[in-house]
C-alpha cells in the first residue's frame, strides 16, 4: 500500500528546485552593485532597470514562510518590517525595532535586508 | 539586530457584522458584536462619507446620525465555530445502535495526516462513548467504541491513505462475538483521484480484532465529517472536522462481513438486512442546482439531515468518469460533498442591539461606530430608498457582491505570489496579521481552504474586517474605502444620489434601476450574476445611463443562493486572473446549476456592455490617459468641456499616483465593443508589473507587460444606447482615486462631473 508520508515518496523536485536557487542566486549577486541600490532607493515602486527588475522578480516570489512584509502601525505615519510565519493562525513578528516614517523607506529597509540574505548564499 | 517578541496585534478588540447589508427605511437591522477585552463599548450609528486617511487627500469624513441606538452596551465574547458538517435528525434515537452495526462511505480524505477527523459518527469526545469511523491521530482508518461506563476500544488498519484519492471504507461490530471489522480499499479510476490507476494505489487492507462485549450506547448527535464534543446542547459542538469528500454515507444494524465490504466497494449492494440509513447527497440535485442544506435517508426511515457551515456541493464522487461535467446531467457522479475545517457560512453570533431605521432616513452608505477602551470599530451597511421609490436621479450601485467576495481576503499574507502579483512588498496592517492568525473568520473567494482546495462559497453572516472605511490593503485602496472617494466627491460636487446594492439588483432586477437617470458603479463591480447582468443590460437597452467607474468589472459568473442572500458563489474556471482553479468536473455552480468562470466564456464579455473589458493588472503605480480622436468630436464636446486639447488626464491621484491603474480594460471590436462606440482616451506607460491578462495568452512568449504589450492599457469609452440611453466607462479602478485632487478641480473630476450631468438630465442622448 502507498503511503502519503513514508520517505520514498518524498517529492523528488526539491532537489531540483534547490539547484535551480543556488544557481539564480548566483547569478543575481553578480547584478547587486551600488548603482542598482541607488535605484531602488530612489523607488522601489514601478518600472526599473531590467537587472534591478529580474533582482525583485526572484525576491518576490520566495516562499511565505519567514519572508519580509511591511507593516503598517500608525496610517500613513510609521511602518515597521514584520517576518510573516507563512502558515495559517501563526503570528508574525517584527523583524527589530526600526520604525521608518513612509512607506518608501520601509520598502527600500526591507530590500536590504533580502539583499543581505542573498550576499550569504 | 536581535528579533523582538512585542506583540503585534493588540489585545483589545471589537468585531461585528449585520444581518443585512441593505436595509430600507421602515425595516429593522441587526447588529452582532463581539470584543476581547472591552467590558463597555459605545454604539452610535454614522453616515460614511470618506474614509482613506491619506493626509494628501480628503481625510476621514463621517456624519453622526441622532438614533435609538446611540448608547452604551457591555462588551461580550462570542465565539465563531468554522468546520462544515452533517447533522442527522434522529429524534427517536434509531442510531443509537447498542447492538451488532456496520458504517460504511466512499472517502476522499484531502489532508489525512492533519490529525483526528470523523467521518460517520455518534461519539462524545468528553466521554469518549458511542461509535465513530475516523481518521485517526496517526492517518489511520479507525473505528472507535465506547460505553456508557468510560469504557471504550479503538481498532485501526495499519497504513495510510494518499490524499485526493478515493477509498471505500467499513467498520462493523458484533457484541455477540465481540469481534471488530475495519476495512479500506481505494477505489481508483483514470479520472476520479489526483493519482491514476498506475500508481498501484493498493488493494484492501481489513483489520479484525476481537474486543469482547461492549455497549455503545452514547447520549450524542449523530454527525457526518466530524463528531461532537459533548452532548446534544442548544447548538451541537462539532470538532475533528473531515477535511476532503464524503459520499453515500451508511449504516447497518447488523455486522457486515469482510466481503460484504468488498462487495460495497466494488458497487455492490449487499444483503440490504439491517439498513439502518443510506444517505444519496445527489438526491437533491434538480435542474436548478442543488441550493440546500438538506440531506435525504433513502433507506426508508426517514434519517435526514442538514449541512451547517455549507460544504460544497455538486462535486465529483467516485464514480465520476470524465465525460460529463455538469451534474445536474449526471446526479449520480455527483454524489460527493466536499467538507472543509474552515468553511463557515455563519458566525452565529447573538445580536447586541437592532435599529428600526426612522422613515425619511436618507439613502447612503451607513455603519454603526463601536468604541470602548480606545478600541474602534466601524461595521458598514447601506440604507437604501423605500423599496419602489428613487429619491435621487443617480444612484450609486455598491458592488456589494465584490465585497463578499474579497471578504477577509488573505493572498497578500498567505499566497507565495503575493508579493510578485503585487509588483512589490505587502504593505500591511494589523488586520491583515489578525486574520492570518485567526482563520475563523474565515475566507475570502481568493483563499484556499486548508486542504489547499479553493474557497467557492462566501457569506457576509460574519465579521469581513476589510470591509471598513479606512482599511488600506496590501494592493492599496480598495473596495469600499476606494468606493467612499467616489462618495465623498457627490457630497464635495453637492450632487444628490441614493445608494442601492448589488444584493438589491439582484433581487429586484430592473424595477430597481428604471427609476434612475444614471447609475454609477463602485471601483471594482467585478462580481455580478446573470439576474444582476439581465438587469443592467435591459436598463441600458431601453435609455438607461450608466458610468461604469472602475476597472475588472463585470467578469466573473457570481450566483446569489436562492434562499441564503448572505451568500455568493464562484467556481473559478479554466482562464481569468484567478487565486485557484475549480477541480475538474466541478465548474456547475452548486446553488444555481449554472457553469461558473468569466462571463467572457458564457457569450457575455463585458465590452458588450460597457464597451471595455479586463486587460491587465498591476499595483506597482498608476499611469494617466492621453486624449484620442474620438475625444475632440462634437458629440462628446460636453464630456471634454473645460479639458485642454493636450492636456493628460489625470496624472495625479491618491491611488498610485494616477487615475489609470490598479485593474484596467481595454476597448475591442473583437470583444463585443458596440461598433460606434467612441475611444476618448487611453492610458499609456504602464509598468511590466501590468502583465496583460491570462484569458488573452494563447501561445506563450514573452513581452507581455506593460513596457512591451500594447494591450495593457485602461480606455475612456463613450456610446448611445437605444431610447436615449448612454455608457461612459474609464476602465480604471484608480480613476476616482485622482477625483479629490488639488480640492476636487482637476480634470478627473470634471470629466466626471461633465458626464455626470449630462447624464442626469431629461434629455435623451443622440
Ligand atoms: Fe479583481
Amino acid at each position: 500500500m502507498a503511503e502519503s508520508q513514508s520517505a520514498s515518496h518524498a517529492d523528488k523536485s526539491l532537489e531540483v528546485l534547490a539547484h535551480w536557487n543556488g544557481r539564480m542566486r548566483e547569478k543575481l549577486r553578480h547584478l547587486v552593485t551600488d548603482e542598482l541600490i541607488a535605484e531602488h532607493a530612489r523607488d522601489p515602486l514601478g518600472q526599473h532597470s531590467d537587472a534591478l527588475e529580474r533582482v525583485l522578480n526572484y525576491l518576490r516570489r520566495a516562499p511565505q514562510p519567514g519572508k519580509y512584509a511591511v507593516l503598517c502601525t500608525d496610517p500613513y505615519r510609521e511602518y515597521r518590517i514584520v517576518v510573516l510565519a507563512g502558515a495559517r493562525g501563526q503570528s508574525a513578528r517584527f523583524l527589530d525595532e526600526r520604525r521608518f516614517s513612509t512607506e518608501k523607506e520601509a520598502l527600500h529597509a526591507v530590500f536590504l535586508e533580502r539583499l543581505k540574505e542573498l550576499r550569504r548564499g | 539586530m536581535a528579533d523582538t517578541k512585542e506583540s503585534i496585534i493588540p489585545a483589545k478588540r471589537i468585531d461585528g457584522y449585520t444581518d443585512r447589508i441593505s436595509v430600507a427605511p421602515g425595516e429593522r437591522i441587526r447588529f452582532m458584536v463581539s470584543c476581547q477585552g472591552v467590558a463597555r463599548y459605545r454604539a452610535d450609528i454614522v453616515r460614511l462619507i470618506h474614509g482613506d486617511l491619506n493626509p494628501a487627500g480628503p481625510g476621514f469624513k463621517e456624519a453622526e446620525i441622532a438614533s435609538t441606538v446611540s448608547g452604551e452596551y457591555p462588551g461580550r465574547n462570542q465565539p465563531v465555530r468554522p468546520g462544515s458538517h452533517i447533522e442527522i435528525d434522529d429524534a427517536r434515537a434509531m442510531l443509537n445502535l447498542s447492538g451488532a452495526f456496520s458504517l460504511h462511505a466512499f472517502i476522499m480524505p484531502t489532508t489525512p495526516q492533519a490529525g483526528r477527523q470523523g467521518i460517520v459518527t455518534r461519539w462524545r469526545r468528553d466521554r469518549a462513548a458511542g461509535y465513530a469511523l475516523v481518521l485517526d491521530e496517526s492517518g489511520r482508518l479507525a473505528l472507535w467504541l465506547g460505553d456508557a461506563s468510560g469504557k471504550s476500544e479503538k481498532v485501526a488498519v495499519e497504513g495510510g491513505f494518499i490524499p485526493w484519492t478515493w477509498y471505500s471504507v467499513g467498520a462493523s461490530y458484533d457484541p455477540q462475538t465481540g469481534i471488530a471489522i475495519v476495512a479500506r480499499q481505494a477505489v481508483v479510476n483514470s479520472a476520479n483521484s489526483l493519482i491514476g490507476r498506475v500508481a498501484a494505489p493498493g488493494q484492501s487492507a481489513v483489520a479484525q480484532k476481537p474486543l469482547g462485549r461492549l455497549e455503545v450506547s452514547a447520549d450524542a448527535p449523530f454527525v457526518i465529517a466530524g463528531y461532537a464534543a459533548g452532548g446534544p446542547g442548544a447548538r451541537t459542538v462539532v470538532e475533528a472536522h473531515f477535511n476532503g469528500k464524503i459520499e453515500a454515507p451508511r449504516v447497518y444494524s447488523r455486522a457486515l462481513d469482510a466481503s460484504e465490504f468488498e462487495a460495497l466497494a466494488r458497487g455492490v449492494e449487499p444483503d440490504p438486512r439491517g439498513l439502518a440509513a443510506r444517505w444519496d447527497f445527489a438526491a437533491e440535485i434538480g435542474a436548478n442546482g442543488v441550493p440546500t442544506d438538506v440531506i435525504s435517508d433513502r433507506s426508508g426511515n426517514g434519517l435526514n439531515g442538514r449541512c451547517v457551515n455549507m460544504p460544497a456541493r455538486a462535486m465529483t464522487g467516485h464514480g465520476w468518469t470524465a465525460r460529463e461535467e455538469n451534474y445536474v446531467h449526471a446526479p449520480a457522479q455527483y454524489g460527493a460533498i466536499h467538507f472543509h475545517d474552515d468553511d463557515l457560512e455563519d458566525a452565529g453570533w447573538d445580536a447586541d442591539f437592532e435599529w428600526a431605521v426612522p422613515a425619511g432616513t436618507k439613502s447612503d452608505v451607513y455603519a454603526v461606530r463601536l468604541r470602548g477602551e480606545g478600541v474602534e470599530r466601524r461595521v458598514p451597511f447601506f440604507i437604501r430608498p423605500p423599496r419602489g421609490t428613487a429619491s435621487a436621479r443617480v444612484a450609486f450601485l455598491a458592488p456589494t457582491a465584490s465585497y463578499m467576495a474579497y471578504a477577509n481576503f488573505r493572498i497578500s499574507v498567505e499566497a507565495d505570489v503575493g508579493q510578485a502579483i503585487l509588483g512589490q512588498t505587502p504593505v500591511l496592517n494589523p488586520d491583515d496579521l489578525y486574520l492570518a492568525e485567526h482563520p475563523e473568520y474565515g475566507l475570502s473567494l481568493y483563499d484556499l481552504h486548508s486542504d489547499m482546495s479553493g474557497v467557492c462559497y462566501s457569506s457576509r453572516l460574519r465579521p469581513i474586517l476589510n470591509m471598513a472605511p479606512s482599511f488600506l490593503g496590501a494592493n492599496g485602496l480598495w473596495g469600499l474605502p476606494a468606493d467612499l472617494d467616489l462618495v465623498d466627491w457627490l457630497n464635495a460636487r453637492g450632487y444628490q444620489y441614493d445608494v442601492v446594492t448589488d444584493e438589491d439588483l439582484h433581487r429586484e432586477g430592473l424595477a430597481l434601476l428604471r427609476p434612475y437617470k444614471v447609475i454609477v458603479t463602485g471601483t471594482h463591480p467585478e462580481y455580478w450574476s446573470g439576474a444582476m447582468l439581465d438587469a443592467m443590460e435591459e436598463y441600458l437597452a431601453t435609455g438607461g445611463r450608466l458610468m461604469y467607474l472602475g476597472g475588472n468589472g463585470f467578469y466573473w459568473v457570481t450566483t446569489y443562493h436562492p434562499e441564503k442572500p448572505h451568500l455568493i458563489e464562484v467556481r473559478r474556471g479554466e482562464s481569468g486572473s484567478r487565486a485557484w482553479q475549480a477541480r475538474p468536473g466541478e465548474y456547475y455552480h452548486s446553488t444555481t446549476g449554472e457553469r461558473g468562470g468569466l462571463w467572457r466564456n458564457r457569450g457575455r464579455a463585458p465590452q458588450k456592455l460597457v464597451g471595455v473589458g479586463f486587460s491587465a493588472q498591476g499595483f506597482d503605480e498608476s499611469s494617466y490617459y492621453r486624449r484620442m480622436s474620438d475625444s475632440f468630436d462634437e458629440r462628446v464636446r460636453f464630456i471634454f468641456e473645460g479639458v485642454g486639447r493636450d492636456e493628460l488626464v489625470g496624472n495625479f491621484g491618491l491611488v498610485g499616483g494616477g487615475a489609470a491603474g490598479s485593474e484596467i480594460d481595454r476597448y475591442d471590436l473583437t470583444l463585443g465593443t458596440p461598433p460606434g462606440a467612441m475611444l476618448l482616451a487611453a492610458s499609456e506607460g504602464h509598468s511590466d508589473n501590468y502583465p496583460h491578462v491570462v484569458e488573452e495568452i494563447m501561445f506563450m512568449y514573452p513581452g507581455v507587460g506593460g513596457t512591451q504589450d500594447p494591450a495593457v492599457r485602461a480606455d475612456m469609452v463613450y456610446f448611445t444606447t437605444p431610447g436615449g440611453g448612454a455608457v461612459f466607462s474609464t476602465g480604471s479602478i484608480s480613476w476616482c482615486g485622482s477625483l479629490s485632487h488639488n480640492n476636487y478641480e482637476n480634470n478627473v473630476s470634471r470629466i466626471t462631473a461633465n458626464v455626470l450631468e449630462r447624464f442626469m438630465s431629461d434629455q435623451p442622448m443622440k
